[in-house]
């Protein structure tokens, strides 16, 4: 009983290979790799088209990329920087969502004093009547919800931007 | 004349300093940004269409909405409360109900309040009086759309004849037009009612008069005489703009306004510039009789110091400029002179179409000055607020088509180049003109730039402009290098007559037009272009004319090749043209042609000579 406790305890570590005991089953553990996967794209064929945005992983913001979301949450003494992060979330599914597979990279949310600026560059998918259609409806919804004025500057492109192929 | 134009381009000029850029109302990207007139008006409205759908949204759910975030509270961006709060049969649930609009639910509700035995005051059912007939018994529209969806609405009839204000709207007279239903239920509340006052008699007559019962309304306002009531102001201008509907005959409706006003008097009732408005409104629709009216009533207006709003001039205007014989008035610079003066505040529905009948007057009049007087009237104050950018592209495109007729070419090309596309879009009446004008100055050279206007404004298809662009071109000869400009757009029109898109038929060739493309080839020198079009002309069933023919045979001259030219022979002698003769012996004669090229071209006599007897000579 202490046995299989001791054992127990000592497979918790990593970098520890001990024998199986005859009275318990146990599992072929390899040690564990602990990567980062945090907004990485993993290396693969060589067919996935990446954007620049996607391509850098996290440590290369404020080197050679910016940020996607601009606030004054994080400086000192602001509060409320949470609130900020969910309505950012809350605001790029609603864009996901309202404008689909037209979205080439992910929007930019810029706050200016009461305001939310909301910078998106679209594929040129569907008609630009319906665009506008969806610019407008979006601008209107998001106001309301926020209780902040909402505008939105959208850029069309023909294709999303391929930085490289992973 | 220069004083106009230095005026006008100041940069006091409040329109859009940048002569590129669209609308602000756009977004600013080349996908986004509409071309032409038709565009301008979809996007926009898709825009205001979005908006809409926001609204409705947020108005069905609004326990989404209405958290209050920000400090202090924006009242504009929480939710309308649009459900009842006050449960149960009272009187006070029937006000809250009328309140917010809701024709079906407050009539249900009236009908249980008088069932179950409670007398209701005579202010509320006033209110609900008021709100059956300003929404014709119908529901108001916002009601109407989720009620079709529901499927419960029993005044469908109703419903389905009222539009959404953003469609056209199809009658005539009214913009809200559903009919008056015989013993809706108005009228059955107003005759189960036991006591009425003025009040009543007078949101009736309104209502029925709004809705098209116009007979009617003339019957309650004698009731309401015979019950010794006075009438307001604002019946009596409805009263006023039933006459029409209610007379058929010029002296007989002025008899009747002289009456309705006459009794104005009698109660002393004072009239407001929409008497005034209605007045002249419904003399519009009596000839001689309104002409000859029309002065003493505006002074009329003046005695009682009642300015007049933009209605009333553009009624004027269209009393004196409706018919054909123009010159006999000049009431318009005496229109012009009050407009140039004030600022005007809207006061009355049909002020917005002033500025685009005075423009379309002075077209008529062919005067550009009362246009420049016009445009510095626009100019003042808040009077551009009285033009969206609906009626900004007609206004502004009228004034265009009179430029373009009336004024130098400089100052054409000038405002040509401020005004389009950020002011107005040209429509093709527009573009017509321009190229007139160009014509009459004796600057064709710009054609080509022309062209690729229309190919932006997408008119690359409109035959009707494509002909005279063309013919134009190919009119007169011209030095080099505008000759072989005007060959490479005649072969940018060549290709829009060929590219069959997807969902696009392409433009068939007229006889006419490829006439002209062939000339033009042949001027630049291009032979081999030219033969091409040549052959086409058989697949059209068209002759080419003696004029194609001698430039073609000239071109090949030029470049030498006595190919093409014994071609032409071939082709003139087998549609049996009698100028093939000419042909040949121009060919014969100008030609140097080798031992071959001879026997050919002799052996074409014979075949000639033979087909002869069936020529058939259908020339376009």
């Amino acid at each position: 009983m202490a046995a299989a406790m001791a054992v127990r305890a000592l497979r918790a570590l990593p970098h520890i290979r001990i024998p199986a005991l005859p009275a318990s089953c146990s599992l072929h553990t390899t040690p564990p790799r602990l990567k980062t996967r945090a907004a990485r794209v993993r290396v693969g064929k060589g067919d996935k088209a990446v954007t620049y945005e996607k391509a850098h992983p996290p440590h290369y913001i404020a080197h050679r990329k910016g940020w996607l979301s601009l606030h004054t949450g994080n400086l000192d003494g602001e509060r409320c920087a949470a609130q900020r992060a969910v309505e950012d979330s809350f605001v790029r599914r609603f864009l996901h969502g309202t404008f689909p597979g037209c979205l080439a990279d992910e929007a930019v949310l810029k706050r200016r004093s009461n305001s939310l600026l909301v910078c998106l560059l679209l594929l040129r998918r569907l008609p630009p009547s319906k665009l506008c259609f969806l610019l407008g409806y979006a601008e209107t919804l998001l106001s309301h919800l926020y209780k902040c004025p909402v505008r939105i500057e959208a850029q069309t492109v023909p294709d999303a931007a391929v930085y490289k192929y992973l | 004349m220069p004083e106009y134009i230095t005026k006008s381009f100041s940069p006091r000029f409040s329109f859009p300093q940048d002569p590129t850029a669209a609308h602000y109302m756009f977004h600013d990207d080349p996908y986004l940004m509409p071309k032409n007139s038709a565009t301008a008006r979809l996007f926009s409205l898709s825009k205001e269409s979005g908006r809409n759908a926001a609204k409705y949204i947020i108005k069905e759910f609004p326990h989404f909405f209405d958290k209050i975030l920000a400090e202090p509270n924006i009242p504009s961006l929480m939710p309308e409360i649009c459900t009842p709060q006050i449960e149960g049969v009272s009187e006070e649930a029937l006000r809250e109900r009328i309140n917010l609009r809701m024709v079906k639910a407050s009539v249900d509700l009236f009908d249980q309040l008088l069932q179950a035995g409670t007398s209701i005051s005579l202010e509320t059912t006033n209110s609900l009086l008021d709100l059956l007939c300003f929404y014709g018994d119908g529901e108001s529209t916002q009601e109407k759309e989720s009620e079709e969806k529901e499927d419960l609405e029993e005044s469908e009839v109703n419903a389905s004849e009222q539009e959404t204000p953003k469609r056209p709207p199809q009658r005539g007279s009214h913009p809200f037009a559903s009919r008056w239903r015989e013993n809706n239920n108005a009228e059955r509340i107003f005759k189960i009612m036991p006591e009425r006052n003025a009040h009543s008699y007078c949101t009736m007559i309104r209502g029925m008069v709004k809705h098209g019962a116009s007979a009617k309304a003339y019957d309650m306002y004698t009731e309401l005489l015979n019950d010794r009531h006075k009438a307001d102001v604002h019946t009596f201008n409805a009263l006023i703009t039933a006459v029409p509907f209610l007379k058929d005959r010029f002296l007989e409706r002025w008899e009747l306004i002289k009456m309705f006003l006459n009794h104005m008097a009698q109660q002393e009732v004072q009239p407001n510039v929409q008497t005034f408005n209605a007045v002249l409104k419904t003399l519009r629709r009596c000839g001689g009789v309104g002409r000859s009216m029309a002065v003493p009533v505006i002074k009329e207006m003046e005695a009682l110091e009642i300015e007049p709003s933009l209605a009333t001039y553009d009624h004027l205007l269209s009393i004196f400029y409706r018919s054909a014989d123009l010159a006999s008035s000049g009431i318009i610079s005496e229109v012009l002179d009050d407009v140039e003066k004030r600022s005007f505040t809207p006061q009355d529905p049909d002020d917005a179409k002033f500025f685009i009948s005075a423009m379309q007057v002075c077209c008529d009049l062919k005067d550009i000055k009362l246009a420049y007087r016009l445009n510095k009237a626009v100019e003042k104050g808040d009077n551009w607020k009285f033009l969206d950018m609906d009626r900004l592209n007609s206004y502004w495109s009228r004034f265009f088509s009179l430029l373009c007729m009336m004024e130098q070419i400089d100052v054409v090309l000038k405002w040509y180049k401020e005004m389009s596309p950020s002011l107005f879009y040209p429509s093709p009446k527009n573009i017509l003109d321009f190229l007139q004008a160009l014509d009459a100055a004796n600057h064709l050279e710009m054609i080509p730039s022309v062209w690729e206007d229309m190919k932006q404004l997408g008119f690359s298809k409109r035959r009707d402009l494509l002909e005279e662009v063309l013919s134009l071109m190919s009119r007169d000869q011209h030095p080099e290098e505008i000759q072989l400009a005007f060959a490479k757009c005649a072969e940018d029109i060549k290709t829009v007559h060929e590219q069959s898109g997807r969902d696009q038929a392409s433009v068939e060739w007229t006889g006419s037009a490829l006439g002209s493309v062939t000339v033009l080839f042949s001027r630049a020198g291009r032979t081999q272009d030219a033969w091409s079009m040549m052959e086409r002309f058989q697949q059209i069933n068209r002759i080419p004319t003696d004029l194609v023919m001698d430039e073609f045979l000239n071109c090949a001259k030029q470049t030498n090749s006595p190919d093409e030219a014994i071609k032409l022979v071939k082709l003139a002698a087998s549609l049996g043209l009698p100028s093939s003769q000419k042909l040949k012996s121009r060919v014969e004669k100008e030609f140097k042609l080798s031992e071959n090229q001879k026997k050919a071209l002799e052996s074409i006599q014979s075949d000639s000579d033979s087909s002869d007897s069936d020529s058939d000579s259908d020339r376009d």
